[in-house]
């Protein structure tokens, strides 16, 4: 979960966070020139090592390469892994536990000094030395687990070799989604002698296109073209775009209005996030098609029940839930920015398939609820007091109120709200709201976190719904070590199917964020990757 | 102000509170916003009467998909954008008078009237608890002075040096999730008194440090070693004693602590850690509105505007009352700001 992606996308709904950047340059020209931009907020980190949030992977997108990447794309070719650092995408031995890969030849770092196969394995330990939050995704790794303990003797599950190039990683499992793991901001090459400390303020050398300069926290970066990509790395990596602009200025500018303001005046390119709720409607209204673009990333947002404990250890209450929400009532606490669903799975994310179980019925509800006749009516009900999330929990309340329960809203402060639910041992944990952001386009992302019963844990739990079903927790596990494929897919599509129809959760949208450009920008060429966000290369004067 | 005539005329033999009553009822500026304070506090108090009988909802019931008739035209409660309707007066027969509320479509007007009684009750409630616990060790501190008034200034100071907001936020985060016990009393999470008890805990120092030095200069006056050697006990001196000749000092610093606890109220639930929701008070509705507030200000000026005319309100007539109850206080302000205008003969 892009726990921190979360918090800064919610808050750009209801206070209007917001992400831009700001163009003015030469509009004459196609290439070349300054796009100065605003963040509402300076990024969690611009450490390819530890940034876990979209605003910082959208910054490091062209700067830090990994051995792989995502498509420069929109919607789900921008999904697909290519090869970035790495001649090709991976060679995976039969039992799926073995990845090969081979660094390409003569590839540099914007300082000059050339990219060597053994900073993969040195970059993978940096991770695990800053305790960053991305080091679950490597501790699959033979030897990462007892690295990340002792933070000595390196990985002994990676081999590089620097004078062939070659890559080898051994895992202890196979891990069908392990292809996306490697192309992840967290993979990224740094050189080997990076120090083992978060490197915001004092940028490593880059790979990509474009390097990091003159960042201070607070107030804002910018990017300058990386000279090694014109001499080599462009040429070696043909599949990656160069950029239209020669140089980025970002600087942090917190009142979104203002920020709206400056894209209408054009004196500003471009907002990531949302315009601020309370604008949105009229902005989309007016520049929808010319410079305003909804864009869907991979989220789901839903109420859980756990499962466990009456009233919803019974399936009727649960599927009474799922008919009783509206999902047309939350599209318009969401302001027009959420997409309904009513499945594990987003649009968008292989292996979806839609599925409308549960069409709003009341009636039924309620007659689904007078059949289970639960003897236990109080419950609490939980959310977080983010805008408008605390408006989505505020709204689950007054419906289980409908429904006839004796429910109470328990409102809890954002940075505390995942570990409060997520531990078992915190008293009345019947039902709330929660959201989740797919690190990549595998639908293992969902499934294996969320609704896999083995993975229950004490604390820090994120099985909110506490489901734990054997034989589909077998499907969860025998597809998380297949990579995937149109089989896989359709078994995904099975699974989700399964389980909605024992409804654990009552999903209710996907929440769309957007592009909103000034006039001097060429919406249609601007990308959105499922991924990584907004790609600044792909920004072009008309 | 007119100077207080030297003597009261025609009552001779007035008490200290008809004649402070008397002074309060000339001044017309106090006797105005008091005025205004009952009409408020009249306003709050109606909320179930408008919510059964006009608006026919509660404080807590959205309303995000229905339509209703104004003025003969069926409109949106909430439209598909998330705006909430606007004030629709009584175009709807008095429903949704102030609109609605945000995007859950709740009624404006009828969260205006609960979410005052509730930030009115935190307010009164808050003072009254720091009032009466900054009395009580006023009392202790100022009548046995020594170790005992160590310890209490001490303790005081030690809440004083936290900057009141952040230990309010603090103690409003520690306490939303478990609740408070204290022995057998057990507050839940969510409730209203945890509000109360941060707030009127936070205050105390605020009113118990004067209150204190005043203790200690009436604890050497001749009428406290005249009780003593009758032979009164501490407790007879300071509840019998020294109390009543505090009255007028704690009344002017309970007007001033309602005051303070209303504004105190009103950023811990604009911060999410006072009033907890579904409920609401006036701090938690500027909140609520603030994301609004480019295409709906209504939703945050409203509640501003009340939390501002109650807490000028309750300050002015603070400031009437402690004309009327200690008119030396007026006469020390007045010489001090180098007003030259003679009070009259301090009562």
């Amino acid at each position: 979960m892009r726990k921190l992606g979360l918090v800064l996308l919610t808050l750009s709904l209801a206070a209007g966070s917001a992400l831009g950047l700001a163009a003015c340059g030469d509009s004459s020209a196609k290439e070349g020139g300054t796009l100065t931009g605003s963040y509402a907020a300076f990024p969690d980190s611009l450490d390819p090592a530890v940034s876990y949030s979209q605003e910082g992977w959208t910054a490091m997108y062209n700067t830090y390469l990994p051995l792989l990447t995502y498509a420069h794309a929109n919607g789900e070719e921008g999904g697909k892994v290519i090869p970035a650092l790495a001649e090709s995408l991976p060679e995976i031995s039969n039992d799926g536990k073995t990845y090969t890969l081979q660094l390409r030849k003569g590839l540099k770092y914007s300082d000059g000094s050339a990219v060597k196969a053994s900073d993969f394995p040195s970059s993978i330990e940096r991770v695990l030395e800053l305790n960053s939050p991305g080091s679950g995704f490597y501790t699959g790794i033979v030897g990462a687990e007892e690295f990340a303990e002792t933070k000595e003797g390196g990985i002994s599950g990676i081999e590089a070799d620097d004078k062939t190039g070659k890559i080898t990683i051994e895992l202890t499992a196979p891990n069908g989604s392990f292809t996306n793991v490697l192309g992840i901001q967290f993979a990224a090459l740094v050189p080997g002698d990076t120090p083992a400390k978060d490197i915001t303020t004092d940028p490593a050398p880059a790979t990509g296109p474009y390097t990091i300069v003159n960042p201070k926290r607070g107030q804002g970066w910018s990017y300058a073209r990386n000279p090694q990509w014109e001499k080599t790395n462009a040429e070696l990596m043909p599949d990656l775009p160069t950029g239209n602009f020669d140089k980025i200025d970002i600087t942090v500018v917190r009142n979104d209005s203002t920020q709206v303001n400056e894209i209408e005046q054009d004196e500003t390119n471009w907002m990531v996030n949302p315009p601020p709720a309370d604008l949105y409607a009229s902005i989309k209204d007016k520049y929808e098609g010319t410079q305003f673009r909804v864009e869907r990333p991979l989220n789901l947002y839903y109420f859980w029940m756990d499962t466990n404990r009456a009233p919803f250890d019974d399936v009727k209450v649960r599927q009474a839930v799922n008919y009783a929400i509206d999902s047309t009532a939350l599209e318009r606490i969401y302001a027009g920015q959420l997409g309904a669903t009513h499945q594990i799975l987003p649009a968008g994310m292989p292996g979806y398939k839609e599925l409308n179980l549960y069409p709003h019925d009341m009636a039924k509800a309620k007659q689904l609820l007078e059949e289970a006749n639960p003897s236990d009516m109080e419950i609490t009900v939980w959310t977080n007091n983010e805008s408008p999330n605390d408006e989505a929990g505020a709204y689950y309340h007054s419906v289980l109120k409908e429904l006839g329960f004796d429910a109470t809203l328990k409102t809890v402060n954002a940075d505390v709200y995942v570990p409060t639910i997520g531990n078992v041992s915190t008293p009345d944990l019947d039902t709330g709201w929660i959201n989740w952001f797919a690190d990549y386009p595998n639908p293992n992302g969902f499934f294996e976190p969320l609704l896999n019963g083995e993975g229950i844990t004490p604390t820090n739990n994120i099985n909110f719904a506490r489901i734990d079903v054997p034989k589909l927790n077998e499907k969860i596990n025998e597809l998380a070590e297949e990579p995937l494929g149109p089989d896989q897919e359709a078994e995904y599509a099975t699974l989700d199917r399964e389980f909605m129809e024992l409804a654990p959760w009552a999903p209710y949208g996907t929440n769309t964020v957007s592009t909103f450009v000034d006039s001097s920008i060429d919406l249609d060429e601007v990308i959105f990757n499922p991924t990584f966000g907004h790609d600044l290369t792909s920004f072009e004067l008309k | 102000m007119a100077a207080e005539p030297n003597p009261a005329p025609g009552s001779p033999g007035a008490g200290p509170w008809r004649l402070a009553l008397r002074r309060l009822r000339r001044n017309r500026v106090a006797l105005a916003f008091g005025g205004l304070l009952a009409l408020i506090v009249v306003f709050v108090l109606a909320a179930p009467l408008w919510a059964n009988h006009v608006a026919d909802t509660g404080p807590n019931q959205t309303h995000t998909l229905e339509k209703i008739e104004v003025d003969g035209e069926r409109r949106e409660v909430v439209n598909v954008e998330g705006r909430p309707i606007g004030p629709a007066w009584l175009g709807a027969g008095g429903k949704f008078f102030l609109g609605a509320d945000g995007r859950l479509g709740r009624d404006e007007m009828v969260r205006l009237m609960y979410g005052g009684r509730a930030s009115l009750f935190v307010g009164f409630a808050s003072a009254l608890l720091a009032t009466v616990l900054a009395t009580i060790l006023a009392l202790l501190a100022g009548y046995y002075r020594g170790w005992v008034d160590t310890v209490i200034s001490r303790t005081m100071d030690v809440i004083w040096a936290f900057p009141v907001l952040l230990l309010g936020i603090a103690l409003g985060i520690a306490l939303a999730l478990g609740g408070l016990k204290i022995g057998p009393v057990v507050i839940p999470s969510g409730s209203i008194w945890i509000t109360v008890l941060i707030i009127g805990g936070v205050l105390v120092p605020y009113t118990a440090r004067p209150l204190r030095g005043t203790v200690l200069a009436l604890r050497e006056k001749e009428f406290v070693e005249a009780s003593v050697a009758q032979g009164a006990g501490p407790l007879r001196v300071m509840f019998g004693e020294l109390l009543p000749n505090l009255a007028s000092t704690i009344i002017v610093f309970f007007t001033l602590a309602v005051a303070n606890a209303m504004l105190f109220e009103a950023a811990l639930s604009f911060l999410g850690v006072g009033v907890q929701p579904p409920d609401t008070s006036w701090g938690a509705m500027v909140g609520d509105g603030f994301d609004l507030i480019s295409s709906t200000p209504l939703l945050t000026i409203l509640p501003g505007t009340m939390i501002f005319l109650t807490v000028l309100s309750v300050n002015v007539l603070g400031d009437g009352l402690r004309d009327a109850l200690d008119p030396r206080s007026k006469v020390r302000i007045e010489a001090h700001a180098g007003v030259a205008e003679p009070e009259g003969t301090a009562v």
